[in-house]
């Protein structure tokens, strides 16, 4: 395996010490909390989600779906449809100008269904009309005569050689290895094994905004509003199913009213649809999806399962795992080959274990498909890593945290792929801190004197890890625009989009920073992809590792001219001129100084480039999969949670009292924002562990709403959330900032399991915890 | 939405202003605010009372719009964000949930406020459970409502 390093600028904390000439103390924005520019808009409901930008003149765009899970398409007859009033076309996969081909890495899921079928739900046609209402009444009078075909509905079903084939070449989307050691030679070290079988269920978004996206007809091109994570993976979807050149094609993110990786997805099928029906009709359309579709229809976290092996030596060493993953994909393969390389690259957990074999597949069913959601397949891996951690720990007679301790990833060390791990790994440092705010120690001892009665309680810690950005060498780079304006104001460019994390927010504090000037001097425009650089996508914890570290690029270009025009201006020598508090001034004479406006002013009439373009091309090595070893991801965050929790053994309900979370986040743009992300996340693992799942009868999702599909109110969350951030800077980005966005719901579920299991000595090792599953192994555990 | 059933006139005051308005039987009291009258601030989220990102005061009490057809509020009064500038109690929420960061993505936030104004009005030093129980109709997937919780707490801090 070659390990070159690819050259990268350096970036990271030192850098932009020496760049700024301030010590981090000295920071006005970076590293302090600030009240959020977009609360008081928010809060008024100022603020225009898709939907808010509805006029009269738009139509409505609504979606006739398979009543099928697995069927031949033998007819759509839209006759009736096109006779009510109101409807203005009925669009087929036979209308599709382009290619009807949405899939995103392999090339197998139509926009529109013609020949088949693969779920409940799928699309199969588009009606149009002038109001919501004739739209209704018109898919209701859209008649499609099917063929049903046998369906599968579980993976392992599917794996066998009789199973109904889902696509013709086998049931199998794609499969993954790691080969690292001699695993048999690891099980012989071991002093203990420990094996055990892992579920985890679906998980749906529950973004309180529905999907929805307005396209309209500007020109000879089309301009397209919607919630998304990725504008421009938007408009490549659209250009190959319009046909449309890309230049023709404008998308603006709007704000999203909570996305979590399922309008990363959904985005590009929602927005094409939209575009069609504009193309098609001639008119405004909007599509916007009711609740129901929206569980129905929309991509879902993987279920999986997870055969997990693991063996230990009696002094608390790892010496080897062997893990068999199965990802449920349902009916398309959608993310998965980037999912399912995702929990196969962190299948050991944050730790170092010798040797690895680990094979991962993705399976096809006859469900909907499967994608992305914050977390992109860790959360179910590390549900069964950090479980076999604890039965390890458990057997050894350690304590679990020391347990884990004495097998963090540290610098110096490697990962399950063979990766050497270089800087930022604080795993160690967060798990000793969060620990340490949890008193785990004593609680560990003290919560055994509630075990008398029918409420017992209980204390779980689990960790895991996280790359930031794509994986496996795939290029990932970003980039964002700075404009100094005549009256000192800065026009901000980027396409990641705000989806309530605060990315955006983050990036104009990097460059309020690095001008020194006022944040409120920067103004954070629209994302839209005829006038913003291409960011890339705001998913995989990226938006500001990789966006923020591009709008420090072209800030420090901005910066670098300010300083030439002063020292002319001021007849100054460069290295001694200052920029600070909207001003430039000479270091040796503070009073010979110029206003920020008035240095703007001059950059114009001096003839001095007012605007820069900021690029950052994330650094990546060699990846073999072949074998599963190489680089995996250029840095990762590192997350320990602990939490505490309440069973009560009458009826199976488990009680999250409090909670602990860290992570190493590199550095902490904005400590409020990380702690609102990771207090979110917390909060979704929880009903990740206890609630939530998508239920389905027949490959029919039986509980398609919130009344039936529980995500936590209020009450379920704990009162007590300690949110605590360490910081190991990443020597590549801005200030040495990683992502945090997905980290804390990784170890939510595996914690909870392991408080369980603490509280009651049973172990629960399928997704959620539900009270009859506690039960249910509470008295399987009395006999 | 367009059906062919008699329209009904109704009166109401919406934001302290009164609102004479044809409406069909079948509207829920969202779809006049959205779709008619363009007060946005009411989202639509779930459309089954589920979600309170719809939430209104009806009559001075939280209720979930989509849920309440638009005939049912003739002779009512109807209050959103929209129309509670200079609201002490409703100032002091708005200044505390961006003071503590209780607003992410935005979507709940109005309809969650509303729910808080309903529960300070009535409680000047609400417990912990007061709060819960005044929030727990108004789902947020962003927050894990720890923020919005603190922040309620300060505004009735505020507010004494």
């Amino acid at each position: 395996m070659t390990e070159t390093r690819e050259v990268t600028a350096e970036r990271g904390p030192f850098f932009f010490k020496r760049e700024l000439g301030k010590e981090e103390g000295e920071y006005k924005l970076v590293g302090r909390e600030i009240e959020r520019p977009d609360a008081f808009s928010k809060i008024m409901g100022l603020t225009k989600f898709t939907a808010d930008r509805l006029t009269e003149d738009v139509c409505f765009g609504k979606i006739v779906r398979s009543k099928y899970p697995h069927a031949l398409i033998k007819r759509v007859i839209v006759d009736e449809a096109l006779q009510i009033k109101g409807v203005l076309a009925v669009i087929t996969a036979k209308d599709v100008p382009g290619e009807n081909q949405i899939g995103y890495a392999i090339p197998d899921q139509p926009l529109l269904a013609d020949k088949k079928v693969r779920y409940i739900g799928e699309p199969i046609a588009i009606v149009v009309a002038e109001n919501e209402y004739a739209a209704e009444k018109g898919v209701e009078a859209v008649k499609v005569e099917y063929d049903p075909l046998p369906a599968v509905f579980d993976p392992l079903e599917a794996l066998k050689p009789e199973a109904p084939k889902v696509h013709e070449k086998g049931n199998v989307a794609l499969t993954t290895i790691i080969r690292k050691g001699d695993v048999e030679k690891g099980f012989k070290e071991a002093d203990v094994v420990v094996e055990n079988i892992y579920y985890t269920q679906r998980q749906e978004h529950a973004y309180l905004e529905p999907e929805a996206a307005i396209a309209y007809p500007e020109g000879d091109g089309i301009r397209v509003v919607l919630c998304t994570q990725s504008p421009f993976l938007v408009r490549e979807f659209v250009s190959r199913v319009t046909g449309y050149s890309q230049s023709k094609i404008k998308v603006i993110g709007a704000p999203a009213g909570g996305a979590f990786g399922g309008k990363d997805d959904m985005g590009p099928m929602v927005a094409s649809k939209a575009a069609l029906a504009a193309i098609i009709t001639k008119k405004p359309v909007a599509i916007i999806l009711d609740k129901e579709e929206t569980f129905v229809a929309s991509n879902k976290r993987h279920p999986a399962i997870i055969r997990y092996k693991s063996g230990a030596t009696k002094d608390g060493k790892l010496t080897a795992v062997e893990i068999e993953i199965i990802y449920e994909t349902g009916a398309y393969a959608n993310r998965s080959p980037f999912v399912l390389w995702r929990a196969t690259v962190h299948s050991a957990g944050p730790y170092v274990v010798p040797n690895a074999k680990v094979d991962g597949k993705s399976v096809y069913t006859n469900k909907v498909f499967s994608g992305s959601f914050r977390g992109f397949g860790d959360p179910q891996i590390h549900f069964a890593a950090e479980q076999q951690m604890d039965e390890l720990a458990e057997k050894l007679g350690i304590d679990p945290v020391e347990f884990r301790l004495r097998n963090v990833l540290k610098e110096g060390t490697r990962t399950v792929c063979n990766q050497l791990l270089e800087e930022s790994v604080g795993m160690e440092e967060t798990l000793k801190k969060v620990a340490e705010a949890a008193n785990w120690k004593k609680k560990r001892e003290e919560l055994k004197k509630y075990r008398k009665g029918s409420k017992v309680r209980g204390i779980g810690v689990a960790c895991a890890y996280h790359g930031i950005s794509t994986s496996r060498g795939v290029p990932d780079w970003s980039a964002a625009a700075v404009l100094l304006n005549e009256d000192g104001t800065i026009t901000y460019r980027s396409t990641i989009t705000r989806l309530g994390q605060g990315s955006l927010i983050g990036h104009a504090k990097i460059v309020a920073e690095i001008l020194d000037i006022p944040l409120e001097w920067v103004h954070i425009e629209e994302p839209d992809t005829s006038a913003s650089p291409n960011a890339r996508p705001t998913h995989g914890s990226r938006g500001l590792m990789t966006g923020g570290t591009a709008a420090a690029d072209a800030a420090l270009k901005l910066r670098r001219t300010l300083i030439k025009l002063a020292s002319e201006l001021l007849n100054c020598d460069e290295k001694n001129v200052k920029l600070e508090n909207g001003k430039a001034f000479c270091a040796l004479d503070p009073s010979n100084k110029i206003e920020f406006s008035e240095l703007a002013k001059e950059t114009y009439q001096r003839g001095y480039q007012p605007a820069y373009y900021g690029f950052y091309f994330v650094p990546r090595r060699y990846f073999d999969p072949e074998t599963g070893l190489g680089v995996a991801y250029c840095v990762y965050t590192y997350i320990a949670n602990i939490v505490e929790v309440e069973v009560d053994k009458e009826t199976g309900e488990v009680k999250v009292l409090e909670a602990y979370t860290g992570a190493d986040v590199g550095k902490a743009i904005d400590p409020g924002l990380i702690e609102g992300q990771m207090q979110g996340a917390l909060a979704q693992g929880i009903g990740y562990a206890i609630s939530e799942e998508v239920a389905f009868n027949d490959g029919k999702i039986i509980n398609p709403n919130y009344t039936d599909y529980i995500i936590p109110t209020v009450k379920d969350v704990p009162r007590k959330v300690k949110v605590v951030i360490i910081e190991k800077p990443y020597s590549s980005t801005a200030f040495g900032a990683k992502g945090v966005a997905e980290a804390a719901l990784i170890p939510t579920a595996p914690a909870i399991a392991n408080a369980v299991a603490h509280a009651t000595g049973v172990r629960v090792r399928n997704l959620p915890l539900t009270k009859e599953k506690v039960c249910f192994k509470l008295k399987e555990g009395k006999k | 939405m367009q059906v062919n059933t008699q329209e009904i006139i109704i009166s109401f005051t919406l934001n302290g202003e009164k609102v004479v308005k044809n409406v069909q039987p079948n509207w829920t009291l969202l779809d006049l605010l959205r779709k008619k009258l363009r007060v946005r601030s009411p989202k639509e989220g779930c459309l089954r009372g589920d979600c309170g990102a719809c939430t209104v005061l009806l009559n001075g009490k939280p209720v979930n719009s989509c849920l309440v057809l638009a005939p049912k509020v003739d002779g009512a009064t109807i209050v959103t964000v929209e129309g509670l500038k200079g609201d002490p109690v409703f100032e002091a929420l708005k200044e505390t949930f961006a003071e503590k960061g209780a607003v992410q993505c935005g979507f709940c936030t109005p309809g969650m406020i509303l729910s808080a104004k309903y529960l300070l009005d009535r409680k000047k030093n609400p417990t912990q459970e007061e709060i819960e129980e005044a929030i727990e109709g108004n789902l947020c997937r962003c927050t894990g409502y720890i923020k919005i919780v603190e922040a309620i707490k300060e505004a009735a801090k505020k507010l004494i």
